[in-house]
């Protein structure tokens, strides 16, 4: 029993900055912009939350100022991408690899390894839900968690809602399927783009604040690991769609969590940390072996 | 006509290639002056120190052979609009590999263990490529995001094979044992460059040689410029793909045997530096704008930036990191074209310049 309560709790803590990626990445990508600036823009939330509570010992500033940073970058993403039409890949990965620069270069200058936060504890923001909390199993999975990691349970519903009920949502959607047609309506499908971008770039900040604040109380550079790329790869097995995309990122975060507990307990510990990784690469390939049947068309290109 | 025609073409695609470099150092410029430091005097350091006397200049070759390769592997394919990322998981596990034979295996000659290093080393970089390789051709699965998770699942892999297995138990920290000598590239006389270098531009050459004069060459500019048309004449794009994915992985392979026998000679977990000789190459493969011209100046102005950077440590206190600054607001200013290349609405500026050339 508690080797399922460890495997599900790290399930949860693992889930909810990725999930809060995908959901707000996805945003994008029903535009047809691929961000794969995910992973740059959750670090520089990571780092800027970190960095302004260790220098203001204010919390509400550091949540704003993560956020702010990471749209502050989506901006940049959608004025090279969106404005100039310049390669999106390349301008996300020049955004991947300033990032880290970045935070490198003020650590040095700061002559700081790692960022902790000594006023803080984690415990003080830890929500507690007053009924589900006390019961015994389930409730400490479920409850005592930081605020972020509910917001990304919630979001599910409102990326779903906005997507698919709302005006903008179609909006979105029909820029991403036919921008020409879009443009023949008479809508503004460059501020659909750079709107959808800056969901993708708000949700990663908050996402970022959550796996370093409010999670460990402390930053070390590229300590997101790859998680945005973990989301773009969930993003690509569910098309996009809400629903689909949670349950693929709760796949690789069950995945991860397995990987981790059986770290623990066998030798060979780094070589299962390789596990997920290929995990991910089999799920995305039956999930676009199953998603090809229905595609009519031939060849390497055709899509 | 024709000649001036293209002669300004190609003053155009310079331009787009330095405007890049110069807002990068600019505003590199300004974060050194926000820290207090001499930005001129950091940039002359690092020139200086790079090109300007023979140790630093033949140092900048070192640092250049393997990412010449790189860069070239990464332009065969982005070149064809394939988005393989791969090139650093495969140059790696190449490296790590051609080290555990250079070590372990003895008693071979000079040239026959230097071969098998790079046989197992191809070996190796090509097996691994297999797997985004065959996926995107057969399954259509994203070669972009498989590539980039494999070089991760790597990272791990080879980190459990250096701290457990094959790790020198002498060493205070995780690292391979180092390669015999009779597998060493050793530096030539008194500069800073070992022969590898040659192996390198051989392989450049030929590389570069496909991508210009041969019908694979053609095929993969067809497939840049319109993957559905070029399918649709009949080229075989999928046969392409696997091509030049093969193509690429047996570069990186050369690539990451030649770095471990003639610079590194053990594997560590930073065995590729930061951010990773594949990542350089890929930023000199979009600096060069895919030309082997253009690789060759980009690839040798990189490499003094890499060779200037091991030096400014020592004179100024500006964090090494300024580099990985400058790189990644290169990238970004190379992701869009200043002036457009195609319909050139600064006509003016292109007669001037074939003016200036007639004269």
């Amino acid at each position: 029993m508690g080797a399922i309560n460890s495997i599900v709790y790290e399930t949860v803590v693992y889930l909810g900055p990725v999930l809060l990626c995908v959901l707000g990445g996805l945003f994008a990508y029903k535009a047809n912009v691929l961000n794969i600036a995910l992973e740059g823009m959750m670090l520089m939330g990571a780092f800027m939350s970190v960095l302004t509570a260790y220098k203001t010992e204010n919390l509400l500033l550091s949540y704003l100022a993560a956020v702010a940073a990471a749209m502050a970058l989506g901006l940049v993403f959608s004025f090279f991408g969106v404005k100039m039409k310049g390669n999106v890949i390349v301008i996300g990965l020049a955004i991947n690899m300033l990032v880290p620069a970045v935070a490198g270069f003020i650590m040095k200058v700061m002559n700081l390894p790692t960022i902790t936060l000594s006023w803080f504890s984690t415990k003080s923001i830890q929500l507690n839900i007053p009924v589900i909390g006390d019961i015994p199993i389930i409730g400490p999975i479920l409850s005592g968690h930081p605020p972020i990691t509910y917001l990304s349970y919630l979001m599910i519903l409102i990326a779903a809602v906005v997507l698919y009920k709302t005006r903008f949502g179609v909006y979105v959607r029909v820029t991403g399927e036919n921008e020409d047609a879009a443009v023949s309506l008479g809508l503004k499908t460059n501020l659909y783009k750079t709107a959808a971008i800056l969901i993708g770039a708000f949700c990663c900040g908050l996402a970022g604040a959550n796996i370093s604040m409010e999670r460990l109380s402390l930053f070390t550079n590229n300590m997101t690991a790859s998680r945005g790329f973990i989301a773009i790869a969930a993003i690509y097995c569910g098309r996009g769609k809400p629903i689909p995309c949670t349950l693929y990122t709760i796949l690789f975060a069950v995945i991860n969590a397995l990987a981790e507990y059986f770290s623990l307990q066998v030798s060979a510990s780094l070589l299962l940390k390789a596990v997920p990784y290929f995990a991910m690469v089999a799920v995305l390939s039956i999930a676009s072996a199953v998603n090809r049947r229905n595609a009519a068309d031939r060849g390497a290109f055709a899509d | 006509m024709n000649k001036t025609k293209h002669s300004s073409h190609i003053g155009v695609k310079t331009f787009n290639s330095v405007m890049p470099v110069l807002l990068a150092f600019v505003i590199g410029a300004v974060i050194i002056a926000v820290i207090g430091e001499n930005p001129l005097e950091t940039y002359r350091i690092m020139i200086t120190k790079s090109l300007f006397d023979i140790k630093g200049l033949t140092r900048t070759l070192q640092v250049a052979a393997p990412l010449f390769l790189t860069a070239i592997a990464t332009s065969l394919c982005f070149k064809a609009n394939i988005f393989n990322m791969g090139i650093e998981g495969q140059l790696v596990f190449g490296g790590f590999m051609a080290g555990i034979v250079g070590h372990y295996v003895t008693g071979l000659g000079s040239v026959p263990h230097k071969l098998l290093c790079f046989g197992v080393s191809i070996l190796c970089a090509v097996v691994f490529a297999l797997i985004p390789t065959l996926l995107r051709a057969y399954l259509r699965v994203d070669e972009m995001v498989v590539t980039l998770v494999l070089n991760y699942a790597m990272a791990r892999i080879l980190e459990y094979l250096s701290s457990g297995i094959f790790k020198d138990r002498g060493a205070g920290y995780v690292a391979t044992p180092p390669v015999q000598d009779s597998a060493k590239f050793f530096l030539m006389g008194t500069t800073k460059v070992s022969p590898f270098i040659f192996i390198a531009i051989l392989v450049f050459i030929l590389a570069a040689f496909i991508m210009i004069r041969t019908k694979l060459g053609y095929t993969i500019t067809a497939m840049g410029k319109n993957p559905s048309f070029a399918e649709a004449t009949g080229l075989q794009t999928r046969r392409t793909v696997v091509v030049l994915m093969m193509l690429s992985a047996v570069i990186a392979g050369i690539a990451g045997a030649g770095y471990m026998l003639s610079e590194k000679t053990f594997y560590t977990l930073d065995f590729s530096g930061s951010p990773g000789l594949g990542w350089d190459g890929m930023l000199i493969a979009l600096l060069g704008r895919h030309s082997p011209a253009g690789i060759v100046a980009a690839c040798l102005f990189y490499s003094a930036l890499k060779t200037g950077v091991e030096k400014i440590g020592l004179y100024t206190s500006v964090p090494n990191e300024i580099v990985s600054i400058i790189q990644g607001l290169i990238v970004l200013f190379l992701a869009v074209q200043f002036m457009d290349e195609r319909y050139g609405f600064m006509e003016k500026f292109r007669q001037k310049l074939a003016a200036g050339k007639e004269a």
